[in-house]
C-alpha cells in the first residue's frame, strides 16, 4: 500500500500466462494451472501432512520416478475443454443414434447367424466390464495427474469409457430381446470372470488398477491396455463381425475407434513431453517392458476366440508394438 | 427388436462390479480410499442413484447449457456491464470467481475419488458425471472472468487465489480439503455431496442467482444457476450411500461426518456469502438478507432432508441458529478491517440507509456491530484513515481460520476456545470447531496457520507489509473500501432521519 510502489502494468491474460506474450486461447485460459495440490510436494492438501490422502499424493504423484522441470507445460493436441468435448461428443452420439434406427429399420439383429450371436453373447457384450475398467483407471489418472492439462485428457478418457460402456449396455439389452436363449444381460459377468478368453485382460486391467503411481498407470493404460483393448476388441472384432455380416458392430466399432484415436493423439503427446527429461526414458521402459507382456497375453488369449481370425492376435499385436516403437518406447 | 428406453438398459450398465482376481478387493479398493465404514460390497450393489442420466442425455443436455451460457454472456457485451456496476457487486464477482472457480476443479478430483473408489457402480457412473461436470465449473468460471484482468488486476485472483497464501484461500482450501479432498469416496459423498452441494451450493449459486438477476447481472445470474443444475444432480449421489450407511448401523458414524462437514460450510459461507448478501449488494438490489435464504435453504430444506433420510439436526443445531444472527457480521468487520490482505474491495455497506436495512433484518445490529461502524465513521471523518486500517494480523481459529470473532457491544463475548493437543496449543472460533479438532485431531493437528507460519519466522519481515508479500498482494491487488468512503459522507446529511 506503500504510494512509492511501482503501478504494475495491466494484464492481458492471467498473470501466470504472460510470460508466453502471445494471445491465449480459450483452451489455455482454461485449462493450465488448475491444480493447486502440486504447489507444495510435501503436502498436497491443506490439512496435516501425515494424512492418508496426503501420503498417498505423496507416494504416488509427488514419488513418482519420472520429472518433469514444469508439468504445467503440457498441451492437449486437441485442445480440448469441456465445452468443445460436449458439441463434438453429441455429435458422434447423433450419428450413433442414427446407426440403431437405421439398424432397427433393418430388423438386423433378427438376421444374425447363430454362430455369430453366439460370439457376441461372449466376445462383446462382456466387455462392459473392461470398459468399466478403463473408466475407473482413467478417472484415477485424472486424480493424480501432475497437471490439469493432463487431467483432462483423461477425464475426457474416462468419459468415452463410459460412452462405450452404455452402448454395450444398450445393445445387450437389444440382443436379448430377439435372442433370449444366449444369455444376454445376465451371463456376462460369469463369462468375463471364468472365460479363458477375458482372463488375459481381467489380469491386466486388476493389475493396472493398482499401479497407483499417477505415471504407471498412464503406461499401463494408455500405452499397453488401451491400445490392446483397441485393437483386439475393436478392430478384429469389428473385422470378424464383418465377415459374419454384421456392420452394425464394424460401424460401431469403427465410431468408437475415433474416441481412441484421441486418447493416442495425447497420449503420444505425453510420452514425447515425458521424453524432454532423458532420464525419464529407462522409467518408461521399465514400465513398458513390465506390462507388455500382459497386453501380448490378453490379445492371444482374446483373439484365440474370435471365429474364423486366424491372423488376429497377430495383427493386434504389431499395431500395438509399432504404436509404441513409434514414440521411441522399446516394445 | 425396437429402440430402447433409458430404463431398458441402464441396470446393466451399473451391473459392472466383479470379483477380482488377480489382485485382492483390499489392493483394489483401499478402505482409506474408498469407504472408512467399511461396508460389504453386496450391500453397496443396493445403491440406487435417485438422479439417472445416461451419457447420451449428458452430452446432449450439457452442450444446450453451455450454448445457452455462452450465448448470453457474448450477447450482452459484458464489458459494458462491469463498467457501470456497483463496486459492491464487482466485489462479489471477485470474491466468488477467486474462492470457488479452482475449487469447483478440485471438487472434481473428489468426483474422481468416488469415481474410481467408490463400491457402488451407480455412484461410479454418476461422479464421472461429475467428474465433468466440476470441469464444467471450473472452466467456465475461469474464461468469464478472463474478460475482466485487462481492466482490472484483482480479476487476476479468479486463477490465482487458491495458488495463493491468501488467508482467505487458506481457510477455503482447509475447509475443502476437510469434506471432499483429503476424504475417501464414501465420506466424499456424505460431505461434499450430501452436506455441501444439497444445502450449500443452493444458497451461493441461487440466492445470489436471484441477486445478480435483481442488479441486473443477467450473464452472471445465468451462469451460476446453469451451474447449479448440474450440482442439483450430482449433489444426489449422497443420498443412497447415507441410506446404505444407516441400514447397516453406521449411523452414529455418518451423523458426525455430515455434521463436521455442514459446520466446516457453514463458517466459509458465512465468511463469503454472508458479506456478500448483505453488505456488498446494493441496497435497493437485496433479494433477502443471509439469514433469509439460509432459513429457506438450509434450514427449511437442509433440515427436512436430514430427517427425512432418518438422521437427527447437527448436535449443536441452536449454536447455528443463533450464530445465522451473528456472525457474518462479525466476519464482514473483519473483513472490512482487514482489507488490505483481500483480493477484492470490500463495501462497508454501512451508509444509514443500510443501517436501516440492518436493523429491520437483524434487530440489534446497530447497538452491537453498528458501535464498531460508529468508531470507524468517525476515524474517516477525523481524516485518520490509518486508525482503520490492519497494522498486525487477526488472531485465527486453527480449525476454519477464519478471524475469531464475537458480538461486540455491551455483551461482548469474544471467547478463546482452545485445546492443548500433544504439547501445542490450539485456538478455535467457537466450541463447534474444537469438536471437529477433536473427533479426529491427527487430521488437523500438523498444519500451520497463518499465525503459526508467522510465530514460526516464515512471514518476512515479520509485519504487515511482510505478510501481504506473503500471501501474494501487490499493491494493487490488495482490497481497499470499495466505495472509497463514499457512504461515510452520508452521515453529514442532517435530513436523513427523516427520509
Ligand atoms: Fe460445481
Ligand atoms: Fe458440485
Amino acid at each position: 500500500m506503500s504510494e512509492t510502489a511501482q503501478k504494475l502494468k495491466p494484464l492481458k491474460t492471467w498473470s501466470h500466462l504472460s510470460k508466453n506474450r502471445r494471445r491465449p486461447s480459450e483452451y489455455e485460459i482454461v485449462s493450465v494451472g488448475l491444480h493447486f495440490s502440486t504447489n507444495d510436494p510435501d503436502c498436497a492438501w491443506e490439512q496435516d501432512a501425515g494424512t492418508f490422502m496426503n501420503q498417498w499424493y505423496r507416494d504416488y504423484r509427488e514419488g513418482s520416478p519420472v520429472n518433469h522441470e514444469d508439468w504445467d507445460t503440457f498441451r492437449d493436441p486437441d485442445e480440448l475443454v469441456y465445452r468443445t468435448y460436449n458439441i463434438i461428443q453429441d455429435g458422434q452420439e447423433n450419428y450413433v443414434d442414427g446407426l440403431i434406427k437405421e439398424f432397427d429399420d433393418l430388423e438386423h439383429d433378427q438376421g444374425l447367424q447363430t454362430e455369430w450371436v453366439d460370439a457376441l453373447s461372449k466376445l462383446y457384450t462382456p466387455g462392459r466390464y473392461i470398459l468399466h475398467g478403463l473408466q475407473m483407471a482413467s478417472v484415477y489418472l485424472a486424480k493424480m495427474a501432475p497437471a490439469s492439462t493432463i487431467t483432462n485428457c483423461a477425464t475426457f478418457q474416462a468419459a468415452d469409457s463410459l460412452r462405450w460402456l452404455s452402448h454395450i449396455a444398450y445393445r445387450t439389452k437389444q440382443l436379448s430381446l430377439v435372442w433370449p436363449d444366449y444369455g444376454f444381460v445376465d451371463n456376462e459377468k460369469h463369462i468375463w470372470e471364468n472365460a479363458p478368453h477375458w482372463q488375459g485382460f481381467r489380469e491386466l486391467l486388476e493389475k493396472a488398477l493398482i499401479a497407483y503411481d499417477w505415471c504407471e498407470t498412464f503406461v499401463a493404460i494408455n500405452l499397453v491396455l488401451k491400445p490392446a483393448f483397441d485393437e483386439a476388441c475393436l478392430r478384429q472384432l469389428g473385422h470378424a463381425a464383418r465377415r459374419f455380416d454384421d456392420s452394425f458392430l464394424g460401424f460401431l466399432t469403427d465410431a468408437q475407434a475415433v474416441d481412441s484415436q484421441r486418447s493416442r493423439r495425447w497420449t503420444s503427446s505425453l510420452v514425447q513431453f515425458l521424453q524432454q527429461n532423458e532420464a525419464n526414458q529407462d522409467v518408461l521402459d521399465g514400465w513398458v517392458e513390465k506390462w507388455v507382456p500382459l497386453g501380448d497375453q490378453a490379445i492371444d488369449m482374446f483373439c484365440a476366440a474370435l471365429p474364423d481370425s486366424p491372423s488376429a492376435a497377430d495383427d493386434a499385436k504389431r499395431d500395438c508394438w509399432s504404436f509404441r516403437a513409434g514414440l521411441g518406447l522399446s516394445a | 427388436m425396437a429402440l430402447l428406453n433409458r430404463s431398458d438398459w441402464y441396470d446393466i450398465a451399473r451391473d459392472t462390479n466383479w470379483t477380482p482376481k488377480y489382485v485382492t478387493e483390499e489392493e483394489l479398493f483401499p478402505k482409506e480410499m474408498s469407504d472408512c465404514f467399511d461396508v460389504p460390497r453386496e450391500k453397496w450393489e443396493t445403491y440406487d442413484e435417485p438422479y439417472k442420466t445416461s451419457y447420451r442425455e449428458y452430452v446432449k443436455v450439457q452442450r444446450e447449457k453451455d450454448a445457452g451460457a455462452y450465448s448470453v454472456k457474448a450477447a450482452l457485451g459484458r464489458m459494458k456491464f462491469l463498467d457501470s456496476a456497483d463496486p459492491g457487486w464487482k466485489s462479489i464477482l471477485k470474491l466468488h470467481y477467486g474462492g470457488i472457480a479452482l475449487q469447483e476443479y478440485a471438487a472434481g478430483m473428489a468426483e474422481a475419488t468416488m469415481a474410481r473408489f467408490g463400491r457402488a457402480p451407480g455412484m461410479r457412473n454418476m461422479a464421472t458425471f461429475g467428474l465433468l461436470d466440476e470441469t464444467r465449473h471450473g472452466q467456465i468460471q475461469l474464461y468469464f472472468p478472463h474478460e475482466y484482468v485487462s481492466k482490472d488486476r484483482q480479476f487476476d485472483w479468479a486463477h490465482k487465489a487458491m495458488h495463493s497464501n491468501d488467508w482467505a484461500a487458506i481457510a477455503t482450501r482447509h475447509a475443502f480439503a476437510d469434506i471432499m479432498s483429503g476424504r475417501d469416496a464414501t465420506s466424499v459423498a456424505l460431505m461434499l455431496t450430501f452436506a455441501f452441494e444439497t444445502a450449500f451450493t443452493n444458497m451461493q449459486f441461487l440466492g445470489l442467482a436471484a441477486d445478480a438477476a435483481e442488479v441486473g447481472d443477467v450473464t452472471f445470474s445465468n451462469l451460476i444457476s446453469s451451474i447449479q443444475t448440474d450440482e442439483a444432480r450430482h449433489a444426489q449421489i449422497g443420498t443412497p450411500a447415507l441410506k446404505i450407511l444407516i441400514e447397516n448401523g453406521h449411523k452414529e458414524k455418518a451423523q458426525k461426518l455430515v455434521d463436521i462437514a455442514f459446520w466446516r460450510n457453514w463458517r466459509l459461507f458465512a465468511v463469503v456469502t454472508g458479506p456478500s448478501m448483505d453488505y456488498y449488494t446494493p441496497l435497493a438490489k437485496r433479494e433477502k438478507s443471509f439469514k433469509e435464504f439460509m432459513v429457506e435453504w438450509i434450514v427449511g430444506q437442509f433440515e427436512r432432508n436430514i430427517l427425512d433420510i432418518g438422521l437427527d439436526v447437527p448436535w449443536y443445531w441452536d449454536t447455528f441458529l443463533e450464530d445465522l444472527n451473528t456472525t457474518h457480521h462479525g466476519m464482514h468487520l473483519g473483513v472490512w478491517y482487514w482489507r488490505p490482505t483481500v483480493w477484492w474491495d470490500p463495501a462497508a455497506g454501512a451508509s444509514p440507509d443500510e443501517r436501516d436495512w440492518l436493523e429491520e433484518k437483524y434487530p440489534g445490529w446497530n447497538d452491537t456491530y453498528g458501535k464498531c461502524w460508529d468508531v470507524i465513521i468517525d476515524n474517516i471523518k477525523n481524516g485518520r484513515e490509518d486508525l482503520t486500517l490492519p497494522e498486525t494480523l487477526p488472531i485465527v481459529c486453527n480449525m476454519n481460520h477464519l478471524p475469531i470473532v464475537g458480538v461486540p457491544g455491551k455483551k461482548w463475548d469474544v471467547r478463546d476456545h482452545y485445546l492443548d493437543y500433544k504439547g501445542r496449543r490450539y485456538h478455535f472460533g467457537s466450541k463447534v470447531d474444537r469438536w471437529v479438532f477433536e473427533q479426529d485431531p491427527d487430521r488437523y493437528a500438523g498444519h500451520q496457520g497463518l499465525i503459526d507460519r508467522f510465530l514460526a519466522g516464515k512471514i518476512q519481515p515479520a509485519n504487515l507489509e511482510g505478510a501481504l508479500k506473503y500471501m501474494g498482494l501487490q499493491p494493487e491487488d490488495c482490497g481497499k473500501d470499495a466505495h472509497d468512503y463514499a457512504w461515510v459522507w452520508n452521515y453529514n446529511k442532517p435530513d436523513k432521519v427523516a427520509v
